[in-house]
């Protein structure tokens, strides 16, 4: 059995406790429940070097066991992060994906095409976009960031910045982080061996596979020895234990055989109706980019669970990602009225308002989040602009204030002093504005909003060549905006260099479609052409 | 996140640095006072037994001496308190106390004083049971339908479930499969007891079963009694939960019927009395505790559930119904009734925080940390503002980044080269084929007057050349302190080096936390690169330089590389480069005229310039001012345009490689992708070559790769030669046009772009736009020219006739009488000028930042992007 090596001596608090006689298992296992994950493994530890004796070998074995057990979970626990909440796609999964169904999809099928919404999506005049072409959400999540680029050059030469939607370069990049877990927690080396261990054992002990299937999962992040320890317990279970499938399933998607981590989980729903289980089913679906399928497991689960919070959160995400705003407020609505204390369905149903004009109800749900306790730059600078254009201008400017104040770090300034720029257009102050905006670059000098309306004020001042070395910058840190080109064709239309107003037209198009001004400068310029 | 916090009632801190857990906290009229007041009984794991009445005055009193009634030591850790019937012959309630190894079971009475604070307290020790087994938690009910009195269960840490029947010890049976203990209850409905088993099932034993199953204590014998145990002890119902769980429930409100409550660390689960899921709630927080209270509305229940980040919710099954703030964060919730006050939540931390606090519209306390806000005089901002908006006008103007720095520098940065090359060659990895490869040692001394943290010398010279280190990181330098480092120079890369400038930069900063450079550059010495040699006759290249003063003799100028024995009549030198290449200087005897010449062009120009440089520096010794040097010669540009066109090949050459290896790329992940079909398939299929190809394919893309960089490292000689060609250019021509300074620095920043030579933007369009620009400004004929469009975007062109043609024009305007001079379009920006990020901005005073714990919700927090609106 592997016994972990002397850790660093840190003494557990309940020293007292533990000389009026408690048992130490006792003692570990009441710190477990208490998720006192360091004082626990630290008892377990002392409890696994003990010297052998005093009793019996049977007792021994089931204290060891037990106390091997709990250290075990302790030690997952202290690194456990809800898998369902993980979703990264890096380069080489989105180009090696061969689980397309369609190359083209039919509208309101896939995610991959934002623009094929049909329940009236805002369009990016009113609302911005991010780089996949997406309405920029209320929330940040881990998937709303992700854009499926369509070659490999094309990924890599996204920019790269932060912000935007640029894939993790491999499926590594966020998973290595709990991994590591191992060597912190242990500096002497790692609890269990697993090179050592003789997996096959361990699957015929429910009991204990279990929480050393976790361990290996989570605190090792090792899911080729997780899978095989999963795949061993299933058959000695007789394929009876849905948890067993549930978990070959993670592995499954965590190697991206979504196809078959469908089947584990849609084996285990058939066992046992559980929570957890419809939601990795559905994250595997909305992989695969079959949003519908998602939205129909989604509701065919909440007729076996009314009400659960989780499942009308997924829904409204799917609508959202699919463009498909007023759905998707809806359901956020309906979050609201099974959990109020819900932050992403406050913020998603806020920012939604603010962007279909109505500052003033946006301004109520931030408020309501600033009052439930949330405190950062992100929200007050929210505020500011909902006062902004709510007309409430005192708390405009103290709002960013604070905005700034709680900014931490160069990119969080960067937004501030960027709206802050925008409140000094809208108030007329052009000086203010330029230096805004100038200060906004000085903190995030990838800015592409920043470079245009820079670009815009620069044309006020008529300094076209400078304006438009600004406007190229903009479009070639963000070529899925539309207003830089828009710009340029506008500007080179003045400067009456209307080949060049007409191909930068032509991109604005692409960008953004439905663009009315867009459509009327290319007609006139058509009509020019065809007068010459 | 909660809105309200949890109103205080009464509150108490238990003693120092005492434990508790779950089972420590129980509410129950205890001393059969009669009167439906509860009573809070906490034992601790140190032993103490304390009991309350608590009666505030007003909500948020103070504790008052007299609330606890009650405060013994019990010697032995108290794991569990229970209150129940557990004394036979009288329906009174007792209280349970579980130690490690023993049950006590006492009787509470109090005596009334007179005065409040005379009522007596104490407990009788009714009973107690010794245990063989250490004991983890305990349940009690009226096992198998007995009316009015309670028997208790008691789950060991070994697995066993002791049964004691009042005063009797009855039975002990083990569970099997026992790993851990689970939490445990008991359901009066279907006589069964629960748990949560270490396989994550929820398991349910009937007491009837486990009564009849065999004595557990009758066999020690390990083996036997694991089979026997294992083989009779049925298990009711089974349900797998997938979790470990916190806590078990049972309750049934109103007659309905009765609910199992299981709170996992994950899920909130609500099961029938079958073992089926009612419902269940994914809990977005990990629980601490909970307890299901009452039945509000037909068919629901709520619940009480707090969790560890110190909230406690209130669920109607499972709609959130409220949330309120904790003080701690809660190992046990209890619902008790006190005085006229119904419903009051008793909540006891692990440190001993006892609270008892009721729900109520109260603003969960957090205030927003004031910024820091002044009094603002309006005067004294409004000058503030005048004066910063001048230095920002004053900044724009000049177009300066940093204003100019103070007279005296804070840290000055010194190179000295030495003047003899060092002894023993210091060179390392030199890829130089000549033998023995010179170095030189240069000491830079870095001298501070003010305290300077975190300094930084970078070393820096222009490859081919490389020192030995280029970056040394120091200590803190105090005020008026030094430090020195001694660093050697050599030619690396195997060929000539456009110049032989370095420099030095120190970046540190200053104890308020602003970063400061400074720097300084020094030139080496033309033996560095280069040794005397035999002067060869013959020559592809020759170049003639005139001056207005007779001739000087070598032996003065070039004391270096002229052997003294040869005497002062020595007319020509000859330089033997590192590389290979020799140039020869010839010093015509009658005329004023120098000839330098050699077989390639690049050669031309270190010695060139190192002639000029030295026959000036010779003059300004003799005093003589009029001293110049001319150049009447064709410009050798047929030449400079070969080396543009062998740079350019290269360019081709890797814009290819580039392209053929990103097919390459492609294709081999498209077998890559294929194969992993194959392997993923169930069915075995063969790989029909696949693998060789893919072999085939590696291999390829290694050897362009491969190719690649050796294009690349030629593309580097041939850059380093056309920059040295470059020079020569430059230079002829302003000797030609007798250029003044300013213009031979237009000259040079035309030519000889900042930038690097990249794949994306290369030196021939970078300076084909210089060129052409200036060509469309000072140097046009007419006005029509001036219209002229550039492209914009920088791209590569597709050959190099355009820049052949422009720079040939732009030497005949320049013959023809052309000055260069940037004025007149000084309110016109170049072109090609990207707007950098960095232009003058006065330092934003945003230091001051706090850190906030970190919040899980993060918005997204663009604003809408202004558009220029068209006027149709």
């Amino acid at each position: 059995r592997p016994r972990s090596a002397p850790g660093p001596g840190r003494s557990s608090r309940g020293a007292p406790a533990g000389e009026m006689g408690l048992e130490p298992l006792f003692q570990a296992w009441s710190y477990f429940r208490r998720r006192k994950f360091r004082e626990c493994a630290d008892v377990c530890s002392q409890l696994l070097e003990r010297p052998l004796g005093e009793q019996t070998f049977y007792f021994l074995l089931i204290l060891i066991q037990a106390a091997w057990n709990l250290k075990t979970r302790a030690l997952t626990e202290m690194v456990y992060v809800d898998e369902i909440d993980m979703d990264q796609e890096g380069i080489a999964e989105i180009i090696l994906d061969e689980n397309a169904i369609a190359q083209v999809a039919r509208p309101g099928t896939s995610l991959k095409l934002p623009g094929t919404g049909q329940g009236g999506g805002p369009s990016p005049a009113v609302r911005p976009v991010t780089q996949s072409g997406r309405p920029i959400t209320g929330f940040v999540r881990p998937s709303t960031q992700s854009g499926r680029p369509s070659t490999m050059e094309q990924a890599i030469r996204t920019p790269r910045t932060a912000l935007t939607a640029r894939p993790i370069t491999s499926a590594s990049g966020g998973y290595v982080r709990p991994g590591t877990a191992s060597m912190i927690t242990n500096p002497d080396g790692p609890f269990i061996n697993l090179s050592r261990l003789n997996l096959t054992k361990y699957a015929q002990k429910p009991k204990l596979a279990k929480a050393l299937f976790e361990y290996i999962f989570h605190h090792e992040n090792d899911i080729k020895n997780a899978l095989d320890l999963a795949a061993l317990a299933t058959e000695y279970a007789q394929f009876k234990d849905w948890w067993w499938k549930v978990q070959i399933g993670k592995c499954y998607y965590r190697l991206g055989l979504y196809r078959e981590a469908e089947k584990q989980f849609k084996s285990a729903l058939k066992q046992q109706d559980m929570v957890d289980t419809i939601l990795y089913l559905a994250k595997v679906y909305l992989r695969l980019d079959q949003p519908v399928t998602a939205l129909n497991l989604f509701k065919q689960g909440l007729e076996r669970f009314p009400g659960e919070v989780t499942l009308i959160c997924g829904i409204a995400r799917i609508y959202e990602e699919m463009n498909n705003i007023s759905s998707a407020a809806e359901y956020y609505k309906d979050v609201l009225k099974q959990d109020n204390t819900h932050v992403e369905a406050i913020a998603c149903i806020g920012s939604n308002h603010f962007y279909s004009d109505q500052p003033e109800i946006a301004l109520r749900f931030y408020r309501r989040l600033l009052q439930m306790g949330v405190y950062n730059c992100q929200l007050f600078n929210n505020l500011g602009l909902c006062c902004f254009y709510a007309q409430q201008y005192d708390m405009t400017l103290s709002s960013f204030e604070r905005a700034l104040f709680l900014a931490e770090n160069e990119e969080e300034t960067a937004d501030v002093w960027y709206n802050l720029g925008h409140v000094a257009v809208g108030i007329g102050d052009l000086n203010l504005a330029y230096q805004c905006f100038k200060l906004t670059l000085v903190n995030n000098n990838d800015y592409a909003e920043a470079y245009n309306n820079l670009a815009v004020l620069e044309m006020r001042k008529g300094h076209t060549e400078q304006a438009r070395a600004l406007l190229q910058t903009a479009s070639s840190l963000a070529p899925h905006m539309y207003e830089p080109h828009f710009n340029v064709a506008i500007l080179s239309e003045k400067v009456g260099d209307l080949q060049r107003s007409y191909t930068a037209a032509q991109k604005s198009e692409e960008a953004f479609p439905g663009h009315v001004d867009t459509q009327q400068l290319m007609k006139q310029l058509k009509e020019h052409f065809a007068m010459l | 996140m909660s809105l309200f916090k949890a109103r205080d009632w009464w509150s108490t801190i238990l003693g120092e640095k005492e434990e508790f857990d779950q089972g420590c906290l129980c509410v129950a009229d205890v001393d059969n006072s009669g009167s439906g007041q509860d009573k809070v009984i906490v034992g601790s794991y140190n032993g103490y037994l304390r009991i309350f009445n608590p009666h505030p005055v007003k909500p948020g009193d103070e504790v008052q001496p007299e609330d606890l009634l009650l405060e013994v030591q019990l010697r032995e850790p108290i794991l569990q308190v229970e209150v129940g019937k557990f004394v036979s012959g009288t329906e009174g309630l007792h209280l349970a106390v579980l130690h490690c190894r023993k049950l006590c079971v006492y009787a509470v009475s109090g005596t009334q004083g007179n005065v409040e604070h005379g009522n007596q307290y104490q407990i009788k020790l009714m009973y107690e049971h010794n245990l063989q087994r250490t004991a983890c938690n305990m349940t009690y009910g009226p096992f198998g339908g007995v009316k009015g009195r309670d028997l208790i269960c008691i789950q060991s840490m070994d697995g066993m479930l002791m049964l004691f029947e009042q005063e009797s010890y009855a039975f002990g049976r083990f569970l099997p499969g026992f790993l851990l203990p689970g939490p445990l209850a008991y359901s009066s409905r279907t006589d069964s007891f629960i748990t949560v088993s270490s396989c994550q099932q929820v398991e349910s034993y009937k007491y009837q079963v486990l009564a009849f199953a065999t004595d557990a204590d009758e066999r020690h014998d390990t083996e036997q009694r694991k089979l026997s145990s294992g083989k009779r002890l049925v298990v009711d119902w089974v349900l797998n939960i997938g979790e470990q769980a916190l806590d078990i429930c049972v309750v049934s409100f109103n007659q309905g019927a009765s609910s199992v409550f299981v709170l996992g660390e994950r899920n909130f689960f609500c099961l029938k009395d079958n073992g089926q899921i009612r419902f269940m709630k994914k809990l977005d927080y990990s629980p601490s505790c909970f307890i299901p209270y009452c039945s509000v509305r037909e068919g629901t229940i709520n619940t009480l559930i707090a969790n560890h980040n110190k909230i406690l919710n209130v669920y109607q099954d499972i709609t959130l119904k409220w949330a309120s703030q904790l003080p701690c964060i809660p190992v046990s919730v209890k619902v008790a009734n006190f005085q006229d006050l119904k419903g009051v939540i008793v909540t006891l931390s692990d440190d001993g925080h006892l609270q008892c606090s009721y729900l109520g519209t109260d603003p969960s306390l957090f205030q927003a940390p004031k910024v820091d806000s002044r009094e603002i005089n309006y005067e004294e901002m409004n000058a503030e503002m005048k004066e910063l908006q001048k230095i920002i006008r004053e900044a724009t103007k000049t177009q300066d980044i940093l204003p100019e720095s103070e007279k005296q520098r804070d840290v000055t940065v010194t190179a000295e080269v030495s003047p003899d090359l060092d002894e023993e060659s210091q060179a390392i990895e030199s890829e130089v084929k000549t033998g023995a490869v010179p170095s030189l040692t240069v000491k830079i001394t870095i001298q501070s007057r003010v305290k300077a943290q975190k300094p930084c010398l970078a070393v820096c010279v222009q490859a081919p050349l490389a020192v030995t280190c280029d970056q040394f990181v120091f200590d803190d330098l105090e005020p008026d302190s030094s430090e020195t480092v001694v660093l050697s120079v050599f030619l690396k890369e195997n060929c000539s080096p456009p110049d032989l400038e370095g420099t030095c930069m120190v970046s540190y900063h200053i104890p308020t936390g602003i970063p400061r450079v400074s720097q300084c550059s020094f030139s080496l010495p033309l033996k560095l690169v280069c040794f005397p040699a035999q002067p060869s006759k013959a020559a592809n290249h020759k170049l003639t330089i005139d001056t207005n003063k007779p001739p000087i003799s070598f032996v003065t100028i070039f004391p270096d590389f002229v052997d003294p024995s040869e005497g002062d009549q020595a007319n020509a030198l000859g330089f033997q480069f590192l590389t290979g290449s020799k140039t020869t200087l010839l010093a015509s005897k009658t005329s004023q005229r120098y000839r330098i010449q050699s077989d390639q062009l690049e050669d031309l120009w270190l010695v060139t310039k190192e002639l000029i440089h030295r026959l000036q520096e010779h003059f300004k010794k003799q005093n003589c001012k009029d001293f110049a040097c001319t150049f009447s010669g064709s410009i050798p540009l047929q030449e400079y345009f070969e080396l543009i066109d062998r740079h350019f090949e290269l360019r081709l050459n890797a814009e290819k490689y580039q392209e053929l290896l990103s097919e390459r790329a492609v294709q081999f992940r498209a077998i890559e992708r294929r194969l992993l079909t194959r392997f993923k398939d169930k069915t075995p299929a063969p790989l029909q070559h696949l693998d060789t190809l893919l072999e085939g394919t590696f291999r390829e893309v290694i050897a362009l790769a491969d190719a690649a960089e050796e294009n690349q490292a030629n593309m580097f000689q041939a850059f380093a030669k056309l920059k040295s060609a470059t020079h020569l250019v430059i230079m002829l021509i302003s000797l030609w046009q007798k250029l003044s300074t300013d213009q031979v620095a237009i000259l040079e920043a035309t030519f000889l772009p900042l930038a690097e030579d990249t794949q994306e933007l290369g030196w021939e369009e970078t300076v084909d736009a210089a060129v052409s620009y200036l060509l469309r400004t000072c140097l046009s004929k007419s006005s029509k020219e001036q219209a002229l469009t550039l492209s914009s975007q920088l791209s590569m062109p597709k050959d190099t006739s355009r820049l052949k043609k422009n720079i040939t024009l732009f030497c005949d305007r320049l013959a023809k009488g052309g000055r260069l001079s940037l004025s007149m379009d000084s309110a016109t920006q170049p072109a090609a000028a990207m707007p950098g990020g960095c232009a003058t901005i006065p330092e934003s005073d945003l230091e001051e930042r706090t850190i906030i714990p970190g919040s899980t919700a993060v918005f997204a927090s663009h604003g809408q992007t202004t558009k220029q609106k068209s006027k149709p």
